[in-house]
């Protein structure tokens, strides 16, 4: 492209920089990875170390004698199963309503020209690059009498229009032929997509309800804003009340009593990493299933609209 | 226009009416109609709510019945000191991190491209991108547990005989830790974006380039980057369209009362005064919508600017 590469000279440079480029990538990727393991390393050691260990060295590679002591300290709490509670719910509430919206929607935008579908697109897009903010919409949740119901969470999130684009291209890639034969058959739409699409769409279906399911677990916000109720509490704000909340008031209250009598009884700094552990295990588990199916490229064809 | 019609005509009878048009799709609108509702119902009914910002909020009329009071709100928002320091922090830290993340995630697409072994680049692949699906509570709850004041790496600089560092205390630190935070949590996903694009590069230039005799370092900068530029054009883009954001899920969860003069963003200034403070929801509308407004008006011209100088826009 360049005339650069063609002088004769730059052949030999060329040479000895394959070596360079190449070290510094693989140095510098590595080291990458080694930064964003660690954290999560130090976390799941600290989880499992005695309060003892920890004091004498607090980053300690190992513990010595590995106990469960902070998870069972953290169980005996109670609030976790709260958090547990509530976020499955919101999970099993919230997964059906996402995914048969999407699939509704995106399977209608896929449909060749019919009257208005320019218009509707466009309505569901610009949701992406405008949006009334929180407070009209807990006015609005307010309104519908849904404040202190998980349902609030649920229905504030119906469709994430990302996904709804993602899902509509793959729609859109499938052959025409498929579907029209089916008509002259005379099928009916309802038909059409559950016996002919989806059983086809099974890669983007488990991609995108993976998206979903990460995104109802770690739903925090509409929550905290949404429900004031205790029992109600989903995980990441349980997580986030033993964590967070807990190191201000360390750091702005100096020697606060309440906060030192409690690690007194129990490994404060233990029972914080085995709540974020326990916190993110399950995004471990499906983890794997995720990395799967996303690297396929699902997202290219979600970049262009 | 015409020739899309014409094209698709096939599976409906030539020259129909509208309305004879919209009854053969009929399904379809039937189909579409759970999400038109809830488009409408959960965002589009928000946006309306948006003239709460020309009025003066009444909690027994609400949103849609209490009076207009014209622009007496903004009269408030733009004489109130708190709103113009949240509005710089956002302006700075949105600029900063355009400035230090942006690139980030290009270098990282650009690197992982000359690893060789296929096992290695997934192995990297899996542990870059897991941050992404943990929630900024989670990543909060770890990055406190490893920078804070009685942190891991604070007991490490003690130990060694150093001083301690107040990494989220410090006025002076705080800034940074959020960009060294977000791309800790995030590069190597928005790389697997950049990576998608380099996967689509025809191979037929590189090999013409090693003809050339080319170097690895050359054939990045001369013929990888030059190709993925339309997708870094569509990110720019966005990253310019969000500015006032600057990721409030972020500061909300990692910043304190002692670093606010500098942490304090639009958002979280929005959520303090109407959710913890004495709730003006009329105030902390005009703030919101005057974001949002900024925020189109941005991206639109971001969008145009990009089409102007010959790069493909958004909707290209």
């Amino acid at each position: 492209m360049k005339k650069k590469i063609k002088e004769p000279v730059s052949s030999i440079v060329g040479e000895k920089k394959v070596d360079g480029t190449l070290i510094v990538s693989y140095t510098l990727l590595t080291l990458f990875a080694i930064i964003i393991i660690v954290p999560f390393f130090n976390v799941l050691v600290i989880s499992i170390t005695s309060e003892g260990e920890y004091v004498r060295s607090p980053f300690v590679l190992f513990p010595a004698e590995p106990t469960f002591d902070s998870y069972r300290a953290l169980f005996a709490d109670g609030r976790i199963w709260i958090g547990y509670r509530t976020t499955l719910t919101i999970l099993l509430l919230g997964l059906p309503v996402n995914m048969l919206l999407t699939v509704c929607t995106a399977y209608a935008l896929s449909k060749a020209d019919f009257p208005g579908k320019k218009i509707f697109m466009l309505y569901a897009l610009f949701t992406m690059f405008f949006s009334g903010g929180i407070i009209p919409l807990y006015l609005l949740i307010k309104s519908l009498a849904l404040t202190n119901s998980i349902w609030s969470v649920v229905m504030a999130s119906g469709i994430n229009t990302f996904y709804l684009i993602i899902m509509r291209n793959y729609f859109l890639s499938l052959p025409k032929e498929l579907t029209e034969s089916a008509k002259i058959d005379g099928a009916n739409e309802w038909a059409i997509l559950f016996r002919i699409i989806l059983p086809l769409s099974t890669p983007i279906l488990a991609t995108i309800t993976l998206f979903y399911a990460v995104d109802r677990w770690n739903e925090w916000f509409n929550a905290m804003i949404f429900i004031r109720d205790m029992e109600k509490t989903p995980l990441q704000l349980v997580l986030r009340s033993i964590v967070i909340d807990a190191q201000m008031i360390d750091s702005s209250v100096l020697g606060g009593s309440s906060a030192a009598s409690e690690s007194m009884t129990r490994f404060a700094t233990g029972m914080k990493m085995a709540a974020v552990v326990v916190t993110m295990a399950p995004i471990m588990v499906v983890y794997p299933f995720l990395q799967k199916y996303f690297v396929k490229g699902v997202l290219v064809g979600a970049i262009k609209t | 226009m015409t020739m899309k019609k014409q094209r698709t005509a096939s599976s409906v009878p030539k020259k129909t009416s509208l309305w004879k048009r919209i009854l053969l799709n009929w399904q379809v609108y039937v189909l579409l109609l759970p999400g038109l509702i809830w488009y409408t119902i959960f965002c589009y009914m928000p946006m309306g709510g948006l003239s709460l910002a020309f009025k003066t909020y009444k909690a027994n009329l609400g949103i849609w019945m209490s009076p207009w009071i014209g622009l007496q709100n903004y009269e408030f928002v733009f004489r109130d000191p708190d709103f113009f320091r949240a509005l710089g922090n956002t302006v700075v830290i949105s600029f900063c991190r355009i400035l230090f993340q942006f690139p980030v995630p290009i270098i990282l697409a650009l690197l992982i491209n000359e690893i060789r072994s296929q096992r290695y680049k997934k192995v990297l692949q899996t542990i870059y991108t897991f941050p992404h699906f943990l929630s900024w509570v989670i990543v909060a709850s770890i990055m406190l547990n490893l920078l804070g004041n009685n942190g891991t790496v604070n007991a490490m600089l003690s130990a060694l005989g150093m001083e301690p560092i107040n990494f989220l205390g410090d006025e002076k630190i705080f800034r940074p830790m959020l960009y060294i935070t977000e791309n800790w949590k995030g590069a190597g996903w928005s790389a697997i974006i950049y990576m998608a694009a380099i996967s689509g590069i025809d191979t037929e230039q590189y090999e013409a380039a090693d003809i050339d005799g080319a170097g690895r370092l050359m054939k990045m900068v001369y013929i990888t980057l030059p190709c993925i530029k339309p997708t870094i054009v569509v990110m720019f883009i966005l990253a310019v369209g969000g500015i006032m954001n600057a990721g409030f899920d972020q500061i909300f969860n990692l910043s304190n009362p002692a670093v606010r003069d500098v942490s304090d963003i639009l958002d979280t200034y929005i959520y303090r005064i109407t959710f913890q403070s004495s709730a003006d929801f009329s105030f902390s509308t005009a703030i919101s919508l005057f974001k949002s407004v900024i925020n189109f008006i941005f991206l639109i011209s971001c969008d145009r600017v990009s089409k102007l100088v010959g790069e493909n826009g958004l909707f290209a």
